[in-house]
C-alpha cells in the first residue's frame, strides 16, 4: 500500500499538534483501520491458501491427461506399426526391437532423449504402407517377378502417403521412416534412389535397425544368421548399402543392441 | 456533474457513475497494478457527490467477482465516504452481488456489512 495516501498517517501528523478530543476519535479510527486490515489478511490468506490448493490439483490433473494423451499417443502408434509387421513377413517382437535399436543408435548419433524417443515411437511404422499392398503379393510363397517387385517397393510411398498429411512430429517422424527406410547411402536404394545424407537420419538408423533385426530373427521362410554373418555384412556395407558413420556406431554400441535383442526374443512354442 | 465511465480491463472493472440517476455501478475484476491510483479518480468523484445537494437516494451496484487485498482496503474506505454521507442525511443503499460458488466475494460481503452496521448494505446473491 501507498504510504502517501494513507489518511491515517495525515491525520497523525495534524495530531501532532492537536488536541484530545481529536486524538480519542483518530485513534478509535486507527483501532478499526488495524482490524479492517487483520480482517482483509485473513481473507487473502485463506484465498491464497485456497488458489494454490486449486492449482496444484488443477496442474495434477494436467499431468495426468498429459501422460493419458501420451500413452495413448504410443498405444496407436504402436499398433499401427504392428499392423503393418502383421501385413509382413515378420514376427513378434520386430517393431519393439527396432524401436529400441534406433533408439541406441539415435543416442549414440548425438540427438537429444526427447529426440531419440521420437524416433524410438516413429520406427516401428516403418512397414505401416503394407496394408496397401495386395494379399496375393504379399503373402507369395515364392520369389516375387520384377512387376510384383515393384509393386511390393511401393509399401514405403504408400505408408509415406498416410501419413505425410499429419502436423505431428511423430506421426511426420514416421512419415519420414516409412518413406526412407529402404533407400541405401550409395544411392541405389527405393523409392527415390536418394544418397547419403540426402536420406533423413531417420530412414539411416531404420535402416540399419531394421536390418539388423530381420537377419537376426528366425523366420517361417529361414533361421537367423548368425552373428558373424551379420556383422560381415554390416561391414561389407558400410558406405553402401549403410551410412558409414552409423555402422562405425552400431559396432561401439553392439552390446547394447545385443542386451535388447536379448530381452525381447521371440518365443517359439 | 457529468458521468463517470471507465471501461473494464483484464485487471480492472467497469465503473459506471451516473449522477442523474444517482446509481453507482462496479462490475468485474479489481486487481489493478496500482489500485490507489486507479481508484482515485473514482473516490474524487464520488466526494464531489456527496458535496452537492441532492434528496434522491443514491444506489451502489458492486458485482466484483475477483479482487486483491488492496481493493478490499479501498472498498473499505469507499464505504467511509458512504456512511459518512448517510451520516450526513444522504439517502444510500449498497448492493452487494456474489455468486454462490465464489465463497471470498460473499465472505468479503459479510465483512464490510458487519463493518458498515447503519449503511443499508444488502447482500444479493446473483
Ligand atoms: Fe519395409
Ligand atoms: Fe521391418
Amino acid at each position: 500500500m501507498d504510504i502517501r495516501q494513507d489518511r491515517l498517517i495525515d491525520e497523525l501528523q495534524v495530531f501532532m499538534e492537536s488536541d484530545l478530543e481529536r486524538f480519542k476519535s483518530l485513534g478509535e479510527r486507527i483501532i478499526k483501520d488495524i482490524r479492517r486490515q487483520h480482517k482483509i489478511m485473513e481473507a487473502s490468506d485463506k484465498r491464497q491458501r485456497k488458489e494454490y490448493d486449486q492449482l496444484q490439483e488443477k496442474l495434477l490433473e494436467v499431468e495426468r491427461l498429459n501422460r493419458e494423451i501420451e500413452d495413448t499417443q504410443k498405444e496407436v502408434v504402436f499398433t499401427m506399426g504392428a499392423i503393418g509387421e502383421s501385413r509382413s513377413k515378420e514376427t513378434g517382437n520386430h517393431v519393439k526391437r527396432v524401436a529400441e535399436y534406433s533408439k541406441i543408435l539415435a543416442l549414440a548419433a548425438g540427438m537429444s532423449e526427447r529426440e531419440a524417443d521420437l524416433l524410438k515411437q516413429a520406427s516401428p511404422m516403418h512397414d505401416i504402407g503394407k496394408v496397401a499392398i495386395p494379399d496375393d503379393i504379399l503373402n507369395k510363397p515364392g520369389k516375387l517377378d520384377e512387376s510384383e517387385l515393384d509393386v511390393m517397393k511401393q509399401h514405403t510411398k504408400l505408408g509415406y502417403d498416410m501419413l505425410k498429411h499429419s502436423k505431428r512430429p511423430l506421426l511426420k517422424a514416421a512419415a519420414t521412416v516409412a518413406y526412407e527406410h529402404h533407400e541405401r547411402y550409395d544411392g541405389n536404394g527405393y523409392p527415390r534412389g536418394l544418397k547419403g545424407e540426402e536420406i533423413h537420419i531417420y530412414g539411416r538408423i531404420t535402416a540399419i535397425a531394421d536390418v539388423f533385426d530381420a537377419l537376426g530373427s528366425d523366420r517361417v521362410y529361414k533361421k537367423a544368421w548368425d552373428d558373424e554373418r551379420i556383422f560381415e555384412l554390416f561391414k561389407n556395407e558400410k558406405g553402401k548399402q549403410f551410412d558409414p558413420h552409423l555402422v562405425d556406431l552400431f559396432f561401439e554400441n553392439i552390446n547394447e543392441l545385443l542386451k535388447v535383442r536379448e530381452e525381447y526374443r521371440d518365443l517359439f512354442g | 456533474m457529468k458521468i463517470l465511465m471507465i471501461e473494464a480491463t483484464k485487471y480492472t472493472p467497469m465503473i459506471n457513475l451516473d449522477p442523474q440517476k444517482g446509481v453507482f455501478e462496479f462490475k468485474g475484476k479489481s486487481y489493478p497494478e496500482n489500485t490507489f491510483d486507479f481508484y482515485s479518480p473514482v473516490i474524487d468523484w464520488i466526494e464531489k457527490y456527496f458535496m452537492s445537494d441532492r434528496s434522491a437516494p443514491t444506489r451502489v451496484n458492486m458485482d466484483i467477482i475477483y479482487f486483491n487485498s488492496s481493493s478490499s482496503k479501498l472498498f473499505f474506505d469507499f464505504f467511509d465516504i458512504l456512511d459518512e454521507a448517510r451520516k450526513n442525511g444522504y439517502s444510500v443503499e449498497v448492493n452487494w452481488y456474489y455468486d454462490k460458488e465464489n465463497e471470498s466475494s460473499l465472505e468479503a460481503g459479510e465483512d464490510f456489512k458487519e463493518d458498515f452496521e447503519e449503511l443499508t448494505f444488502n447482500l444479493i446473491e446473483k
